[in-house]
């Protein structure tokens, strides 16, 4: 009973960022065309290489697009802005007020980052069923699902943390656009949004999995895409909290420091 | 806690700000990459104060004092250079979340309030952190709109208000949870007349209902004559008074004013006792200020009636703008048995 008088503290943070999400709009109209854009150009791009080849790097033409169609469908929803935000919130002052709430930091805004997730996952309907008029076709095994919403949320954990750790770079520099912006082309690429790892060169391919991005792209899309079997499962999962639960604790270490430039210092 | 224990207390209080100094351009830059340096600035000096339960204090000084900084490290997210805080019993910056759910704050110009949304989506949630019955909440909400005439505030995102709109969203988001202790830094900063008397009766009627100690930065007078019967002057980082408002008044309030209604214009110079001076002369008004430890109302008064024919005359209390600016210009360094 206190655990979940104790959650409601934190998930009214999770339904700040849904209504938030709300009142932008006008934002979010953009956003979907520009992924819907986006999305067809894709399409495109790959029935020409396909006309070329049966196969790329083992994957077919149907799991290619598959792929490449949902990893559109979900792209920049699993990041959780944590550097803007810190960003935003020292700049603007507004650290010392965010501090001062009788909650746990962290806690907050990883409850505001799962508020966003889920919306974000939501807004993004329209845009499956354009995949879904591009020729996406959904995996039969519920199980398939249901290794994409697990996977999905726990690498969007793991990129919560990995953020929060760089995010706390802003609290010495108070810039963080440079770093934002370079974060951003990284993702993009090594997150799997644009090629599937199969198809990266070797090096290249383990560079990515040693980095954590896929883990909010790639890996949940290539359950649902036919490509992650099902009975790989666990494996990943496993890895997924182990990346975790190292970041979580790190995350907290680093930030405990960080946040001595506003405490002592006075931001 | 006890009914004696002060709310807040603060003993020798410290705080020494390193500003990380840096010549110009590149080369600077690289050269403090390498070998950083320094400068101290000593915000808060040495400050001693306790405050009792359900007071509101009268926090004032110039610019750069040290006002905002004390009020940092009282709400735990600043930690003091050297020195001793306890609020409510506790360290507010080693239990900074535990004291974060006694206390409420405004700063200035700045809000915890969520800019896109409706005001009453921040309230809810803070009603929610702060695990506000839901019953007191909607009656709490009910008084407070009707102190603080937030009516159609509420459905308002704070991005569309004016600053006064703002400041009375910023109190009721900060006292929603009925905080014991209070910090309002600068809360009527840029406000007119009308919000100003608006928030004062909030800040008023919120401590005789439920004894919130409140700690009151200001820049006006007005708002300290209003609420505070205690009033703590620092200057340069250290307490330069600290006592009732009225003593202010009678141990600074040097010079008194006299006004004179006469029968005929003023024809040639007055004799007046020393210590007493003309300030204003109109057709048929004079005015005079004297200063009170070298003359009396009476002699000042007997001097300009045997001169002139007196119609009427009134005598001024000094107003509480005119010393401070006496004490804030040094007045204290001659008179210092604080
Ligand atoms: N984070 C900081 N780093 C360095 N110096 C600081 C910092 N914060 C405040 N100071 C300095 O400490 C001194 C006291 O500042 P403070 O903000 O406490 O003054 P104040 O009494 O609130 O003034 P005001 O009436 O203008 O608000 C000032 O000289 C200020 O420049
Ligand atoms: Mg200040």
């Amino acid at each position: 009973m206190t655990l979940r008088r104790l959650l409601s503290r934190y998930t009214g943070f999770s339904g700040m960022a849904a209504k938030e999400f709300l009142a932008y709009n006008i934002w979010f109209w953009m956003n979907l065309f520009t992924s819907a854009v986006a999305m067809t150009i894709f399409v495109f791009f790959w029935k020409a290489i396909y006309a070329q080849a049966d196969q790329i790097a083992g994957l077919g033409f149907q799991q290619t697009l598959n792929y490449v169609l949902l990893a559109q469908v979900i792209a920049g929803v699993g990041e959780s802005g944590i550097l803007w935000t810190f960003g935003y919130q020292l700049r603007e002052g507004r650290i010392a007020l965010e501090l001062l709430r009788p909650l746990d930091f962290q806690g907050m805004l990883y409850a505001f980052s799962v508020g966003n997730w889920l919306t974000g996952l939501l807004s993004r309907t329209p845009l499956l069923l354009l995949a879904l008029l591009y020729g996406l076709q959904p995996p039969a095994d519920p199980l398939a699902y249901a290794c994409f919403a697990v996977s999905f949320f726990l690498g969007a954990s793991v990129m919560f943390f990995f953020e929060w750790m760089l995010g706390c770079f802003a609290f010495y520099t108070t810039e963080v656009w440079g770093l934002g912006v370079t974060l951003f082309a990284i993702q993009l690429f090594f997150s799997g949004t644009l090629i599937p790892l199969d198809m990266m060169p070797e090096g290249l391919r383990l560079f990515a999995q040693i980095l954590p991005f896929h883990q909010i792209v790639y890996t949940p899309v290539s359950f649902l895409a036919g490509i992650t079997p099902v009975s790989q499962a666990p494996q990943v999962f496993l890895g997924q909290v182990a990346w975790i639960v190292g970041l979580a604790v790190a995350s907290r270490w680093v930030f405990s420091r960080a946040v001595r430039a506003v405490t002592v210092q006075g931001g | 806690m006890s009914q004696n224990q002060p709310a807040i207390e603060v003993s020798h209080l410290r705080k020494v700000f390193h500003i990380p100094q840096r010549d110009p351009g590149l080369g600077g830059a690289v050269k403090a990459l390498f070998r950083p340096r320094y400068a101290e600035k000593v915000a808060v000096d040495d400050i001693s104060f306790s405050v009792p339960p359900g007071e509101i204090v009268g926090y004032i000084g110039v610019n750069g004092a040290g006002k905002s900084t004390t009020i940092k490290m009282l709400t735990g997210i600043l930690a003091p250079t050297a020195g001793l805080v306890r609020v409510l019993g506790r360290d507010p910056h080693k239990e900074r979340v535990a004291n974060a759910r006694q206390i409420g704050v405004v700063f200035g110009q700045r809000t915890q309030l969520w800019w896109d949304l409706a005001l009453v989506e921040s309230l809810n949630l803070i009603a929610r952190i702060y695990e506000v019955e839901p019953k007191r909440y909607k009656e709490l909400l009910e008084q407070f709109s009707y102190t603080l005439e937030l009516g159609e505030l509420l459905a308002k995102p704070v991005r569309q208000m004016s600053l006064g709109q703002k400041m009375r969203a910023e109190l009721a988001a900060t006292l929603i949870h009925e905080p014991r202790v209070v910090y309002l830094d600068e809360p009527t900063i840029g406000l007119d007349v009308v919000v100003k008397e608006k928030i004062r009766a909030f800040i008023k009627e919120q401590n005789r209902a439920k004894g919130t100690t409140v700690v009151l930065t200001t820049h006006d007078l007005g708002d300290i004559e209003e609420l505070c019967s205690r009033v703590i002057i620092i200057d340069a980082g250290r307490v330069i008074y600290d006592g009732p408002l009225a003593t202010i008044r009678e141990r600074f309030g040097k010079y008194r004013g006299i006004t004179f209604e006469t029968a005929r214009p003023l024809e040639h110079p007055l004799t007046l006792p020393p210590g007493a001076e003309v300030v204003g002369q109109e057709e048929r008004r004079l005015e005079l200020r004297f200063d009170r430890t070298r003359a009396s109302a009476s002699q000042v008064a007997a001097a300009v009636m045997g001169q002139l024919e007196v119609l009427d005359f009134s005598l001024s209390e000094p107003d509480l703008t005119s010393i401070v600016k006496q004490i804030y210009g040094g007045a204290l360094s001659e008179a210092r048995p604080v």
